[in-house]
């Protein structure tokens, strides 16, 4: 049972049902639910706020009218697709390496940078990206062998929030997310993981994740990257779920709640993705806490080969991925920017999409 | 029509406003304040008949000459309506040389505010800040805006400390009634040739640096001429406040050391703290360890800019092939 019951404003003695007790409570699937074909929780939602009841997903104009709302400016980056790009001769020993499709994406990456410099303005790097590529290529293929699917409600441009479970001690699941992204859009898209901001404070780590197109999870850096019309990564679990132990595997932590209202705010969807497999990359048996305090890390996770076999207890069982992504969840065609001040309201649709969430994994568990 | 005086006109980003200013049609009088004699490029400038530009020496960090400037004849003559205050830079200006017990920098603000208060006549003041005084998250490169967090860590480096006191100087007068104030905060500003401002750790004598290793922080950079349009652009419209003034371009620090003709050694916590302490022995630069922005980069907001002033950065910062075949740094139009 939730501990606190989540009220709505000026309905005091009515609490909307607690997140834990599944999606039974809202008398439907979440999965349907959030993504608009049946939606008692939002009527429910609504005749409680004194709001008019809503229909269906709005469409043609009406959705239009309802489209995200951040800013497009200059500086939204658009990628070629794929037949606007012609891959060219390989020029040096990795472009050998590398199949014709393969240089075509990562050649799609390069406007994202600025042509002068290299680099934009979170530090991604084209360049760099493409010398890390096939180390990750490889697990991609070789070592995790990811199946993924439900590519086709991923947004072909613009800005949407990718919302997926985390786990697994190093951050595999975000690596192979990118990596399967890029693999499967057309224009080629680069997802940008938001990070702990203790990442950012990492000699080398800090610097190879920004070369790499990941970001340091502050409020103006995710507003940044949602009014380029970026792919935002957000791991909701944030540290609760890499440390998770192995008797939680595949349940979601409490999520952070920040990720609804910056959606809300901005009227950007969020899309999210089950994966599975990085639960079982790194089976946590406790976390040393006090340890962990005492080195000043976020958790010290020990693990049947960590840290028995010194960092070589690091590397990730070689188990399949899969990955899944579910249908958008257009929250802002159903609340508007104003909604996002009300702190009941934001944590109740974090606990939905988490559910949906949840949902997404146990089905494709099976 | 507007008259202007421009404060350290013969420091280089000085001399590129009033030469910005002086092609301006809608600024009809300059009056350039410098602590040296004339720069030669200003003799153009200066030899009109009358002439557009007017050249004046004073020390605007100490008290009596800058009241007797702003009391002066020629002051009054000109009709001064606007100042544009280009604040001293560099280590010195930010704690070597304490003017009553203030950095000169930090004085020499305080002074400028406080004439342009006292002067009647005086309707504008818009003063270059740093963008510098931002209080950075961990993390490779953060997006600041104008609202973002200053650095008020009692244990800040003095160079920055000073330009935090500016700022917070001329952010206090921002909403007075009596004098509309706005506070350009500008990043790491470059020239053609590779010359760097405003950048606690780059600017100075080319020659060998030292950062932390393991860190390679993402820079914003601008153009000086951007810095100057902005400027005019302050002065034309009727907007008051804080702005970030940012050009297109974010490079690491490394990147831009090597553009720039400095090297910058990386080197682990141990080793620079002895490099660190010779360093500024000898040379007197701020402490690597301490300063901030060697960890963590920043790029700016440049919305609020480019809303209420109409500023665009007009210029890129790359490297092009000089007539020798070397490679500098270069800022051309977009």
């Amino acid at each position: 049972m939730h501990p606190d019951p989540l009220w709505l404003d000026g309905i005091p003695g009515e609490a909307l049902a607690p997140p834990d007790e599944g999606p039974a409570c809202l008398g439907s699937d979440p999965l349907l639910t959030l993504a608009g074909a049946s939606d008692p929780f939002f009527e429910r939602l609504d005749r409680l706020r004194g709001a008019p009841a809503l229909g269906p997903p709005a469409s043609g104009p009406e959705r239009e009218a309802a489209a995200p709302r951040v800013r497009r400016n200059r500086h939204w980056t658009v990628t070629p697709s794929l037949s606007e790009i012609d891959p060219g001769e390989p020029s040096d020993l990795l472009d050998r390496w590398l199949d014709d499709d393969l240089r075509q994406r990562l050649q799609a990456l390069s406007h994202l940078a600025h042509a002068e410099s290299g680099y934009d303005r979170f530090g991604f790097s084209p360049a760099a990206f493409r010398r890390a590529v096939p180390f990750f290529l490889g697990l991609y293929r070789h070592w995790f062998r990811v199946r993924s699917e439900g590519h086709e409600h991923l947004p072909s441009e613009g800005p949407a929030i990718l919302v997926a479970n985390h786990g697994g001690l190093l951050p595999f699941d975000g690596a192979m997310a990118v990596v399967d992204v890029l693999l499967h859009t057309d224009p080629p898209r680069l997802v940008r993981s938001i990070v702990d901001r203790w990442a950012g404070t990492l000699p080398f780590v800090n610097v190879f994740f920004a070369r790499t197109g990941q970001v340091v999870g502050t409020r103006e850096n995710f507003l940044g990257l949602l009014s380029e019309g970026q792919l935002a990564l957000v791991f909701p679990e944030g540290m609760s779920g890499i440390r998770k132990p192995v008797t939680q595997r595949y349940r979601l932590q409490p999520f952070h709640v920040g990720f609804v209202e910056l959606a809300l705010r901005t009227r950007v969807p969020l899309v999210p993705v089950a994966i599975i497999g990085s639960d079982d990359q790194a089976p946590i048996l406790f976390d040393l806490a006090p340890l962990a305090r005492r080195l000043g890390l976020p958790a010290f996770p020990v693990t049947p080969t960590f840290p028995w076999l010194g960092p070589l207890g690091l590397v990730p069982y070689p188990v399949p991925y899969r990955i899944v992504y579910g249908p958008a969840l257009p929250l802002h065609e159903r609340f508007g920017p104003e909604d996002a001040d009300d702190a009941r309201l934001v944590q109740h649709l974090a606990d939905e999409v988490r559910r949906t969430l949840q949902t997404l994994l146990d089905r494709r568990r099976r | 029509m507007t008259r202007v005086l421009v404060s350290h006109a013969d420091e280089p980003l000085g001399r590129r406003i009033v030469k910005t200013l002086f092609h301006d049609p809608a600024v009809e009088v300059i009056l350039a304040v410098g602590s040296g004699p004339a720069p030669r490029a200003f003799d153009r400038f200066l030899a009109g008949s009358p002439p557009r530009v007017l050249y004046a020496r004073g020390d605007l960090s100490k008290h009596r000459p800058a009241a007797d400037l702003f009391r002066s004849a020629r002051l009054r003559d000109a009709a001064i309506d606007s100042v544009v205050h280009v604040p001293a830079h560099g280590a010195a200006a930010g704690g070597a040389r304490p003017v009553a017990g203030l950095p000169a920098r930090t004085a020499e603000a305080r002074i400028v505010l406080q004439q342009c208060l006292e002067a009647p006549r005086i309707h504008s003041l818009v003063a270059i800040g740093s963008a510098f005084v931002y209080r950075l998250a961990p993390g490779n490169a953060n997006l600041l805006h104008e609202a973002s967090e200053l650095d008020l860590d009692p244990d800040v480096p003095a160079e920055l400390r000073s330009w935090i006191d500016c700022d917070m100087l001329l952010h206090g007068e921002a909403q007075s009634g009596a004098l509309r104030v706005v506070l350009l905060r500008v990043p790491t500003v470059v020239t053609s040739g590779g010359f760097v401002f405003l950048n606690p750790w780059l600017e100075g004598r080319p020659g060998p640096r030292v950062r932390p290793l393991g860190f390679d922080p993402l820079c914003a950079v601008v153009a000086d001429k951007d810095v100057a349009r902005a400027v005019r652009l302050a002065l034309r419209s009727r907007a008051s406040g804080v702005y970030n003034v940012s050009g297109g371009e974010a490079v690491p620090l490394s990147l831009l050391a090597r553009w720039t003709g400095r090297s910058a050694w990386p080197l682990p916590a141990p080793a620079l703290g002895l490099v660190e302490v010779a360093l500024r022995t000898l040379r007197g630069r701020p402490s690597a360890r301490r300063l901030p922005p060697l960890r963590y980069g920043f790029t700016l907001d440049g919305a609020r800019a480019e809303e209420a002033l109409g500023f665009r950065p007009a210029y890129r910062v790359g490297l092009a092939r000089a007539g020798d075949g070397r490679l500098r740094l270069e800022t051309s139009a977009v």
